[in-house]
């Protein structure tokens, strides 16, 4: 095989992966750009999504309204967790609403092994979307699943691009994102601003949640831990807070883990995971902001 | 920022903590005159596709000797702990079993790591434990006399495998994927190694990954780029994994046959791979289906019944086999005394277990039985051949 057409394969397989963690990183980010607060419930409203999905999905939905519901689901779940979990401590200082948001992906994970059972369950997808594309003579291949993951993911990031530049709750958004207080003063609805965000973020969550089950054909109600913790690595080396960080750390995490696979020795790739955090470490000494934040004053 | 970035370590000292405070599970009441086995599985997580038909099948063999009148008029309390596939409450669940529930003997698990967690508080207890479905033929030796297995350890299983690739599929060269996060999965890779090269065949390349990756399109790109076509495609992989693998690789255009362990066998490796997981072979403890021998009809009647399914895969039998090897033990040790049974386990011979005759050769904690190797054609499971490997490497 030839080195360029290699480079294209792999390169597809990096920004297929990427696209996957960038969308956890910017619900995560997002939140935390408004709240300050670290949700670790995201990932379980991937598992919120994915779950819909598929119990809409064998009620006898096709698939594709199935999908959107479940995306619905999970952005709705978001939206009652804020109101009942975190809207009564906001305010308290940040650990509080960390560990309530910790007690929130217990409760919500142990409610999935009671409903569904901790079993993994398949997650069926038409078979269109299964069905493998071959160029330059089978030498470069992907699947339909690989295409529709980038694709929604350009959509919605470019809706959301439009959302908080082009519309009046996006600006405020942005404004709450800079300074909650003074968004609050200037007379901005701010309870209604964050009920928009969580919305967004869940949504967010909720679509990984049905990407990702599709791609690996299985959905368990621990299935949000492993995205939320690499959304994390992606949102702190893009700055946590910034949307745009989040984007890009999420593509450059996806992009580290196949490059380590697919250009260094196959001896070193038992090492992949020590690589990419190591890498982490030295990078955030560096920048510690991350990519795209200017540097922060200290707050205490 | 400083004070957040600390905030989430202790968040996630707090869950770890919390994870610990969830182990005390799900367990059965107990009297006076019964005799308890304590019974650590991982019932969710992970190994769950493994762990609860393992579970199951012992449950239901306990209440088929129950309802026979139990031992000496004494009936059988299995107690049952769900250890959710974490090292923190396996350990925590395994002080629980012995400090307060006070069981003579115990049983649990499919997968090596999960043993290593427990057995050496047990060995510390002298205490016997006998693992249903974990693999590693190093466990007795690295954790003590008083762990047993009730299957054959993995370096027969790969012996088989090799064995079974090299006659059944006529292949010579092999590529060794494996995941290199687990206990199970990198012996069962060193095995199949040593026993594949003993005898002329070759491993042309290799590769990891880590199991709870969803993209193994890397590795695959990797293998597909490779100048030399290997025969055949080895895996060692966990039951989570598998389907996947299988999917992606078949997705890609590899059509090499896929060999593996028995962490092919479950549900998820047919429902997950669907068409792509056609020409895989693994080798595993007995092949379950109402074609097969009278015993593992009858067991296979009985589970339906019992739980509304049929067995999900060889470990819900090893489960079973398990359960009734215990309490033959228990049964020959007339007491209740750990040592007494540990000794009357060790000194079992010929035991009729439904995945084959159990022996411990010389007190041995890894008994010798055949492997079963199943193949999957037209997206069902087929019995591909029992293999009684020539040559099998050192544990």
């Amino acid at each position: 095989m030839n080195m360029g057409l290699y480079i294209v394969q792999q390169g597809i397989n990096a920004v297929s992966l990427g696209s996957l963690y960038a969308l956890v990183a910017i619900g995560l980010s997002m939140v935390f750009g408004i709240l300050r607060m670290t949700n670790f419930a995201h990932g379980d409203m991937m598992m919120v999504g994915a779950f819909g999905t598929l119990l809409i999905n064998a009620a006898g939905a096709p698939f594709w309204l199935a999908a959107l519901c479940g995306v619905a689901v999970g952005a709705a779940a978001g939206v009652i967790v804020e109101r009942l979990a975190y809207r009564p401590v906001r305010g308290a200082p940040d650990v509080t609403l960390l560990l309530t948001s910790l007690a929130v992906t217990y409760i919500l994970e142990n409610l999935g092994i009671l409903i569904f059972s901790s079993s993994p369950r398949n997650f069926p997808i038409p078979d269109i979307m299964n069905s493998a594309i071959q160029l330059a003579g089978g030498q470069i291949t992907f699947t339909a699943i690989n295409v529709v993951t980038i694709a929604l993911t350009v959509a919605a990031l470019a809706l959301l691009g439009w959302f908080v530049t082009r519309t009046d709750v996006g600006l405020g958004m942005r404004a709450a994102a800079e300074d909650l207080g003074a968004a609050q003063m200037v007379g901005l609805d701010v309870d209604r601003l964050i009920v928009v965000a969580f919305a967004i973020a869940s949504a967010f969550a909720g679509l990984a949640g049905v990407l990702w089950a599709a791609q690996s054909g299985i959905v368990e109600p621990d299935m949000g831990f492993t995205p939320l913790l690499k959304a994390f690595v992606a949102a702190i080396v893009g700055g946590f807070g910034s949307i745009s960080g989040a984007l890009v750390g999420g593509y450059v995490l996806g992009a580290l883990e196949i490059l380590i696979v697919a250009f260094l020795p196959s001896s070193v790739s038992p090492y992949r995971d020590a690589i990419v955090f190591g890498l982490l470490i030295v990078f955030l000494l560096f920048k510690p902001n991350g990519l795209m934040n200017r540097p922060q004053e200290v707050k205490l | 920022m400083i004070d957040r970035r600390q905030f989430i370590i202790r968040g996630a000292t707090v869950a770890a903590g919390a994870g610990l405070a969830s182990g005390l599970g799900l367990r059965t009441a107990s009297a006076a005159d019964t005799i308890k086995i304590g019974a650590p599985f991982n019932v969710t997580g992970a190994l769950s596709s493994l762990d609860a038909p393992a579970l199951n099948g012992a449950k239901l063999k306990v209440k088929e000797i129950n309802d026979a009148g139990g031992i000496g008029g004494k009936k059988i309390d299995l107690v049952i702990y769900d250890t959710k596939s974490d090292p923190t409450v396996i350990a925590s669940v395994a002080s629980q079993l012995l400090g307060s529930d006070k069981v003579p003997v115990a049983m649990g698990f499919t997968d090596s790591d999960s043993v290593l967690s427990l057995g050496p508080i047990f060995q510390q207890a002298g205490v016997p434990f006998v693992t249903p479905g974990a693999t590693s033929p190093k466990l007795p030796s690295q954790i003590g006399n008083d762990i047993f297995l009730a299957c054959f350890g993995d370096n027969v299983q790969a012996a088989a495998g090799a064995q079974f690739i090299k006659d059944k599929l006529k292949a010579k060269t092999a590529y060794l994927l494996r995941d290199n996060s687990t206990e199970y999965t990198t012996l069962l890779a060193k095995y199949f190694e040593e026993s594949f090269t003993h005898d002329g065949g070759k491993v042309i390349a290799r590769n990891d990954y880590k199991s709870g990756d969803k993209s193994f399109t890397a590795q695959i790109s990797k293998l597909k780029a490779m100048s030399e076509k290997p025969d055949v495609l080895y895996i060692s992989a966990m039951p989570d994994d598998i389907g996947l693998i299988v999917k992606q690789m078949r997705q890609a255009g590899v059509t090499q046959p896929i060999v593996g362990g028995d962490g092919y066998d479950t549900p998820l490796l047919i429902s997950v791979g669907g068409k792509a997981a056609n020409d895989t072979y693994y080798s595993t403890h007995a092949f379950i289906s109402e074609e097969s021998t009278p015993a593992i009809d009858k067991f296979y009647k009985a589970y339906k019944a019992a739980y509304g399914t049929v067995p999900e895969n060889a470990f819900a039998a090893l489960g079973y086999d398990t359960a009734g090897l215990i309490a033959d033990a228990i049964k020959r040790a007339g007491s209740e005394d750990p040592a007494k049974i540990r000794d009357a386990i060790a000194a079992t011979k010929d035991y009729p277990g439904i995945t084959g005759s159990i022996t411990y050769p010389d007190g041995q904690g890894v008994p010798q039985k055949t492997v079963t190797m199943i193949g999957v054609k037209d997206e069902k499971l087929f019995l591909a051949g029992e293999v009684t490997p020539s040559f099998i490497p050192k544990p």
